[in-house]
């Protein structure tokens, strides 16, 4: 359940609004139960009702779209990571080490909706073909969505670091 | 393979993702290329900030208990509007394979990780009191003169419990740092074992599911380590005595730090 909440918190980012997508999930988990294949994952099933349920509440929650139109921009017009955010400097990832919890999740709420959600995918544990599951998307595009995924917020949280010291 | 071509497989070998002739040809790359292996030091600190400091939000109580009483087959009133439309007894069974699925999900290898990271840190922290020559910035016989000297030291107000055992004794306490948090440190005698209990914030902090009722134990470096939360506080009681004891001895600090 944690799991569900969790991806919940972040897409929805706050409390009351993730209780209602849990609560949702669970109503069309049930509603589609006939639908789950006994055998295969439950969590990522579920995960990719919740998913589907957040799409869907963003789709038609003007405001909500108004408020968080930047962030949740297709992934195709997100700021790209370019080849020098491999190749930190020692002092710059000994920077990085320091940044606390509030940074590392503004950083990570910063990022569109499906790098966050592919991200926390992995956190998670999930396989890449769970993964896809949850997305919606072929298996073999998953290893890429992460990777861009992962370069955008290691350039997020390279940026923390350049605010502070500036 | 180029370095263009291996880079995007690190984080897939610290996944164990590989097979085991590309993995190994992956190490090959990395021991002889100086670039390839700030690439992965960059991944591994990425992955150390994503487990370990992301914070992860455990379900609320009275989510859990909403979704464990429709288990049962009780619609939860206090939200009718979302409810009401799925507590149908005719959806109960498989409500209960849901929610049974749910509430007793096993533990994912990062749960693991969270826990050793806590337990880790709490270890230190003991430490660095046992070898510090005046590790108590406040000595007393009493919670009532200690719990007082945090007031200003730190922005919320710790438990400081002194639950009613003989061989107990409170030492004093001091400020420190659980993870990126001041901490207050509390220092006990049990007989000839030191006992620190560790009262931070809770708030934002990756913490396992498992700990948020009532507790989870884990070990490290011949420590044991006890966590809790309550009323916004995380707490860490660490020491050398064995597991259960140590189990018995935090349900009591915990019972007497409540308010």
């Amino acid at each position: 359940m944690d799991a569900l909440y969790n991806l919940a918190r972040y897409l929805a980012r706050n409390p009351a609004d993730a209780d209602d997508l849990v609560q949702e999930t669970y109503a069309r988990a049930l509603r589609a139960w006939h639908q789950f294949t006994p055998g295969t994952e439950l969590r990522a099933w579920l995960l990719r009702i919740l998913r589907n349920t957040w799409l869907d509440r963003a789709r038609s929650d003007r405001r909500r779209q108004e408020r968080s139109s930047a962030e949740d921009l297709p992934e195709a017009e997100q700021p790209v990571a370019g080849e020098d955010s491999w190749l930190r400097g020692d002092f710059e990832l000994d920077q990085m080490r320091r940044l606390v919890a509030s940074e590392i999740e503004e950083a990570l709420l910063s990022l569109g909706e499906d790098q966050r959600t592919v991200i926390l995918l992995d956190l998670e544990g999930l396989t890449e073909a769970e993964t896809a599951l949850v997305l919606g998307c072929a298996p073999g595009t998953v290893k890429s969505r992460l990777s861009r995924a992962r370069a955008a917020l290691r350039e997020k949280l390279s940026d923390y670091r350049k605010v502070e010291k500036s | 393979m180029s370095c263009a071509e291996f880079r995007p497989l690190l984080h897939d070998l610290r996944r164990h993702r590989l097979a085991p002739e590309l993995a190994e040809a992956l190490r090959l790359h990395l021991a002889g290329c100086a670039e390839c292996r700030r690439a992965q030091a960059a991944e591994d600190v990425l992955d150390n900030l994503l487990s370990e400091r992301l914070p992860r939000y455990a379900a609320p109580p009275g989510l859990r208990r909403g979704l464990a009483a429709l288990a049962d087959g009780e619609p939860r009133r206090e939200r009718k509007r979302t409810w009401a439309r799925f507590a149908a007894p005719a959806l109960a069974a498989g409500l209960a394979a849901v929610t049974g699925a749910l509430l007793f999900e096993r533990h994912s290898g990062r749960e693991t990780s969270t826990l050793s990271a806590l337990a880790e840190e709490a270890v230190s922290d003991h430490l660095r009191v046992l070898a510090a020559q005046h590790p108590l910035e406040v000595e007393s016989g009493g919670s009532h003169q200690v719990k007082p000297w945090f007031e200003g030291r730190l922005d919320f107000a710790p438990s400081v419990p002194l639950p009613d055992l003989p061989d107990l004794h409170l030492l004093g306490g001091a400020v420190g740092y659980f993870l990126d948090r001041k901490a207050a440190v509390v220092e006990y005698a049990l007989r000839r074992h030191a006992l620190t209990l560790l009262v931070f914030r809770a708030d934002g902090l990756a913490w396992p599911s498992a700990a948020a009722a009532p507790e989870v134990a884990a070990s490290a470096r011949g420590f044991h380590v006890v966590l809790w939360r309550a009323n916004g506080l995380g707490y860490a009681l660490v020491s050398d005595v064995n597991p259960p004891e140590l189990a018995e001895l935090a349900a009591r600090f915990a019972a007497a730090a409540r308010p």
